[in-house]
């Protein structure tokens, strides 16, 4: 019955060759990152941080998250057993739980987009280069930072979930939850900062022709997983610095004897858990979508319904987090609504799993390992949705709950749903970046060993859950019929996952010494990145591929042919300029030119910026407050030189000229488009933010029946109204400063900036001075935490818009922007209009709060 | 079912265990029901013959065969075995009571890293580690903690409920057979929350209403002249401030109430039996026992910790 192995697919023999211009030298080399150690450090090129995201991300898999199982596996393995000391166990699996969720998967698939996408989609570079670079320098030293804990014995041990008031200050003394908080608190950043540039990157720079409709699925995944790393990820940090300051200045957030309450930790830790299940299943999902139509020699069935599969998941996974709180005391009707949306999920689910059999069943099976890899991913993952539904139910969840039949049901959807896919994707990929195949053979040994290990190690600890056997415990007692099921478990992680991870790695490492050249298209592939040499040049592409199908490769005769007009602007656009690395923006949904811009270079300021927000940290971990400010003035002065405006290498007449002759608009001194779709998303990322210091504040205020608590008066509101109009006045400013300009009046701009500044630190002065006087104190009801930490926020942010304001004042009197060229004006307009309405809110929601019943 | 005599959830012993037990029988079979009919098609799609001369075109799916398998497949049968499942899951739900029934029995349940505070307040008994339920008769628990989130979890009569610092959870269930069941403790709690056992004794009513009655008795007074001086001891050694015995002046809070210690089954929350070795060990430093723990180590001498010892066995 074992299908035999098919012959390898036409190794790229219709597929259409990529024009190689005599150009192609020179762009290569405008495109690579400058040589030895300095060019490490300053490298922002996809390529590398590709690579560098993906190869961090295992090493952290092999550093800690399967040292640790295997111990903990050994230690279960009978009963009373004193192999592992409590201390120690309950480290492994809070190290393993978070290491997997935040250091590993996620680096991976940030890695696989960044890596994959200017090819995929038709590009040369991601829209900003040194954003790349700051994410992976954050991720790295976040993840040091976070594994440092073991050089000073102070490895976190209160679960990757860390609940209040255990992870609290009372309850975990020491430092070593900092070093969780903290250490993550980094790596957080550099996700959000990756997730803003695959948005852009997806939804801006694509080829020419490419429409939403013709995008590969994989982009669509990576899209909505980085929206949902931004959604998810931000409530998380509000999160840990609410925990952060409960732990370093005394806060009573989580403390329920002072006002503060001990479920919102989960309530805002799971807004974040449950969606980040999701952010590593909906990019393997989209591995697998690229994965079948290569191996069916058929093109995938369902498109337009899997990519609705893929949004509707990505919005529900926010409306279930409470399904992970079913046992701490909900109302019925609570826990009804969120069973309900929580077992909706599986229709979308099923909508995917039945386009991939049809395209199965449709389609002609290639028997090469990325293609096991995706069955094995289908067998698993449908058992791990169908036990998914089964935790849904609030009454069986009650029994399941905290149990090892949990974690049973997560290891088949992580490893099964996630781990599979991400290694069939390495078996798909590999042979593009480095020119070698990965071994066959070999690939089965690591598929088998792999796809047994996991329904060994895993399926008894759903029996041995309901009989009874909870999660977390570093031992049992005997004679409770646990004792076999554990020992099963143990065989599967011993004799088979670990065997076929090491097979893996030894795959790896001899086919990058002599694995089998892979010519640009091992497997007769139809997207775009096979079109491409293998390994691919730094530039990705020479002359644009002009798309027209959503299998390009497989459609098209040739990927440079098209509309006449689109046709002389990627030649033109191949000869020229190659004094800049230039990059096209297209119009979100149809995908024509809109714009040339120039793509950041290399620069160091990324790791500076990196190394100043570590500093911050450190600085709190170690109690070194004076290391805050040293931080923040390296991370604030890295930020201003890393968007130091450069000269622009073309005048605004031969701008015109090229837009002439194109039709398409060049803007050699940096993006407009880009910049704005920055600006716009990093004001989302805010939003998020005091949206979920709101949702905290309401929380804490429906939980104190007493607000403000006895011995407090309701604040007065006139120096606030005073503050709020000023702030007001300070946007419209800025506002009518950018107007001006429009007009050719330059001292109208600078008029309105200094407008801007003058009434904005007015503002804060007043608002500060009414702080003081209020004099409500934070650490000793949850009230006054609260108060002080919405305030410090919105006043930060204002400060942030002041700083900005006071940025572009200083270009605009050197006479850097004209009617044509102000794209940092524009974008500190809308910041001020952000920063009015959070100004408002904020102190409307904590000067009117109290008189809400 | 084998799996049944094995315990645990698969042996429901009460009305909420055994509605939760359906439940499960029930999406089991569908579950398995779905697996199968997904798993046909995987393996015909993998393995079925296809013609050789088959024209790519004529196999790839439109129109009316598209529609069988993506809304067939992956939306009509989803929400067909979804509107059973959550039909099942309310009328589950149901079973659970919300509220406490009348003529419950109430006992107050308290968490502490890492053991459990146990009281009948109606009875006016309060002991550790061990909960005596009549069979046949609701029992309403409430739930709270006095440190972290702990969670209740006994699997053969019902799901678990968690205890937090800020607030009462109540938990009604009802053993309809006499018997005992181990339950742990089923939050993560810090570092001994493997060991934070409690014994649930399911008995006849005449039976707990004898047990009730005997805790309810103050403590004997001791007769032998060790068991004196370890009274003496016990109230001068620090171990009162922490401790409790009725009708005595030891009446320390933190720490379990010990008036009939020697009745229970066990020491330190279920990690070692309650014999006069373990004991004294206990008593001597309880962390060589179980790492941790907030009773800090006697600095007694042999022969005090015996007369100590000889005291807390006389705790009947």
């Amino acid at each position: 019955m074992t299908p035999s192995p098919g012959p390898p697919p036409d190794a790229g023999s219709e597929t259409p060759l990529v024009d190689e211009p005599m150009t192609h030298q020179e762009l290569d080399e405008l495109f690579a990152d400058p040589p030895g150690l300095w060019g490490q450090l300053t490298g922002v090129q996809n390529d590398k941080i590709g690579a560098r995201l993906l190869f961090t991300g295992f090493f952290f898999l092999l550093l800690g998250g399967s040292f640790d199982s295997v111990l903990m596996r050994l230690q279960l393995s009978f009963p009373q057993s004193d192999l592992v000391s409590p201390q120690l166990y309950n480290e492994l699996f809070t190290n393993h739980g978070t290491v997997t969720m935040f250091l590993v998967i996620l680096p991976i698939f940030e890695g696989f987009a960044i890596l994959l996408l200017p090819l995929l989609l038709g590009t040369r570079e991601l829209p900003f280069p040194r954003l790349g670079a700051f994410a992976y320098w954050t991720l790295l030293f976040g993840g040091l930072l976070y594994y440092s804990s073991a050089l000073f014995q102070l490895v976190p041990d209160a679960g990757w979930f860390a609940y209040t008031p255990l992870s609290g200050p009372d309850f975990s003394p020491d430092l070593a939850m900092d070093f969780w908080v903290l250490g993550l608190g980094v790596a957080e950043v550099g996700a959000i900062a990756a997730a803003l540039e695959i948005i852009i990157g997806v939804l801006k720079m694509r080829a020419p022709g490419m429409t939403l409709s013709r995008m590969p699925l994989f982009a669509w995944a990576v899209l909505v997983m980085a929206f949902m790393i931004l959604f998810a990820f931000t409530p998380l940090i509000i999160g840990s610095l609410l925990l952060e300051l409960d732990r370093g200045f005394g806060t009573q957030f989580f403390d329920p004897e002072q006002g503060g309450s001990s479920l919102l930790w989960q309530h805002l830790f799971w807004i974040f858990g449950h969606p980040e299940v999701y952010i590593q299943s909906i990019p393997a999902a989209g591995v697998v979508s690229m994965v079948i139509p290569a191996f069916t020699r058929r093109r995938i069935v369902g498109y337009t319904w899997l990519v609705a599969a893929t949004v509707a998941i990505g919005f529900l996974s926010f409306g279930l987090w409470a399904h992970h709180m079913f046992t701490v005391g909900l109302a019925p009707i609570i826990l009804s609504f969120f069973a309900a949306a929580s077992m909706a999920v599986a229709i979308p689910t099923g909508v995917q799993v039945f386009a991939w059999l049809a395209t199965i069943w449709s389609g002609r099976p290639v028997w090469r390992t990325p293609f096991f890899f995706v069955v094995g991913f289908l067998v698993i993952f449908v058992i791990g949705g169908i036990t998914g539904v089964m935790v849904a139910a609030p009454p069986f969840d009650m029994q399941a709950h905290d149990s090892q039949f949990v974690v049973a049901h997560l290891h088949y959807v992580l490893i099964g749903g996630v781990a599979f896919p991400i290694f069939a994707g390495v078996y798909y990929w590999f042979p593009k970046f480095s020119g070698k195949l990965l071994d066959e053979r070999l690939g089965r040994w690591n598929f088998w060993l792999l796809f047994i290990g996991v329904n060994v190690a895993f399926f008894p600890m759903h029996i041995v859950g309901l009989l009874g056997m909870p999660r977390r415990v570093y031992t049992y007692d005997p004679g409770q019929g646990w004792d076999i099921y554990n020992q099963i478990s143990t065989v599967g992680v011993l004799a088979f996952i670990v065997p076929g991870i090491a097979v893996f790695v030894w795959n790896l490492v001899r086919s990058l010494r002599r694995g089998e050249p892979a010519g640009p298209n091992p497997w007769g592939a139809d997207t775009l990145e096979w079109a491409v040499p293998s390994p691919p040049p730094e530039h990705g592409w020479s002359v644009l591929p002009i798309v027209r199908s959503r299998h390009p490769v497989w459609d098209q005769d040739d990927l440079h042919a098209g509309d006449e007009r689109l046709e002389r602007f990627v030649r033109g656009l191949a000869g020229w300029p190659l004094r800049w690395r230039a990059a096209v923006i297209v119009g979100t949904a149809d995908a024509r030119p809109q714009e040339v811009f120039r793509v950041a270079d290399p620069s160091i300021w990324p790791l500076v910026a990196g190394g100043g927000l570590l500093l911050i940290f450190l600085g709190e971990l170690t109690k070194l407050r004076w290391g805050i400010a040293i931080g923040a003035l390296a991370l604030l002065g890295a930020a201003i030189a890393w968007n130091w405006p450069v000269e622009a290498p073309m005048t605004e007449e031969e701008e015109d000229a090229f837009e002439q002759e194109h039709g398409v608009p060049v803007n050699a001194g940096g993006s407009v488009v880009v910049a704005a779709w920055g600006m716009g998303l990093g004001v989302l990322f805010l939003g998020i933010a005091f949206a979920s210091l709101l949702l905290a504040y309401f929380y804490l205020r429906l939980e104190n029946p007493a607000w403000p608590p006895p011995g407090l008066a309701e604040p007065g509101v006139t120096r606030a109204l005073a503050a709020a109009a000023l702030v007001v006045a300070s946007g419209s400013a800025a506002r009518f400063g950018l107007r001006r300009l429009a007009s050719g009046d330059r001292p109208g701009l600078v008029l309105g900036l200094v407008g801007a500044l003058g009434a904005g630190g007015t503002a804060i002065a007043v608002q500060v001075a009414d702080l003081v006087h209020l004099d409500i104190g934070w650490t000793t009801h949850a009230y006054g935490s609260i108060f002080s930490t919405l305030s410090g926020f919105v006043v930060l942010v204002t400060g942030g818009a002041l700083i900005m304001t006071a940025m572009v004042l200083y270009w605009s009197l050197r006479g850097l922007y004209t009617a044509r060229r102000h794209a940092a004006l524009s974008n500190v307009a809308t910041f001020w209009t952000a920063t009015q309405v959070i100004w408002v809110v904020g102190f409307a929601t904590l000067y009117l709060g109290p008189a809400l019943t | 079912m084998t799996l049944a005599a094995a315990g645990g959830s698969f042996d429901p012993q009460g009305p909420a265990a055994r509605s939760m037990a359906e439940l499960w029988w029930l999406m089991l079979v569908l579950g398995i029901a779905v697996f199968a009919f997904f798993a046909v098609l995987l393996a015909g799609g993998l393995l079925r013959r296809r013609r050789a001369d088959a024209d790519a075109d004529a196999e790839s799916m439109s129109g009316r065969r598209f529609t069988r398998w993506v809304v067939g497949g992956g939306v009509v049968m989803p929400v067909v075995v979804l509107v059973v499942v959550f039909a099942a899951t309310v009328e589950a739900m149901r079973d659970v009571p919300a509220r406490v029934p009348d003529g419950a029995l109430v006992v107050d349940i308290v968490g502490h890293q890492w053991w459990w505070e146990v009281r009948y307040p109606g009875e006016g008994v309060t002991t550790a580690n061990v909960l005596h339920l009549p069979v046949g008769r609701p029992v309403a628990l409430q739930l709270t903690s006095a440190d972290v989130i702990h969670s209740f979890w006994v699997p053969a009569l019902g799901g678990k409920l968690d205890l937090l610092p800020d607030g009462t959870n109540t938990l009604v269930l009802q053993a309809d057979q006499a018997g005992e069941h181990r339950s742990n403790c089923a939050e993560f709690c810090g570092l001994q929350h493997a060991e934070m056992g409690l014994l649930v004794v399911a008995e006849a009513p005449d039976r707990f209403a004898a047990w009730i009655a005997g805790q309810r008795e103050p403590a004997a007074e001791p007769v032998a002249a060790t068991a004196r001086r370890g009274q003496e001891l016990f109230a001068g050694a620090g171990c009162a401030s922490c401790h409790t015995v009725q009708g005595t002046r030891a009446t320390g809070a933190g720490g379990p109430d010990l008036t009939h210690v020697a009745s229970r089954p066990s020491i330190g929350a279920g990690v070692v039996p309650n014999t006069t070795a373990d004991l004294a060990a206990w008593v001597e430093d309880p962390h060589t026992v179980k790492e941790g723990v907030g009773m800090p180590a006697s600095k007694l001498s042999a022969e005090d910790l015996d007369a100590v010892v000889a005291y807390l066995e006389t705790l009947r």
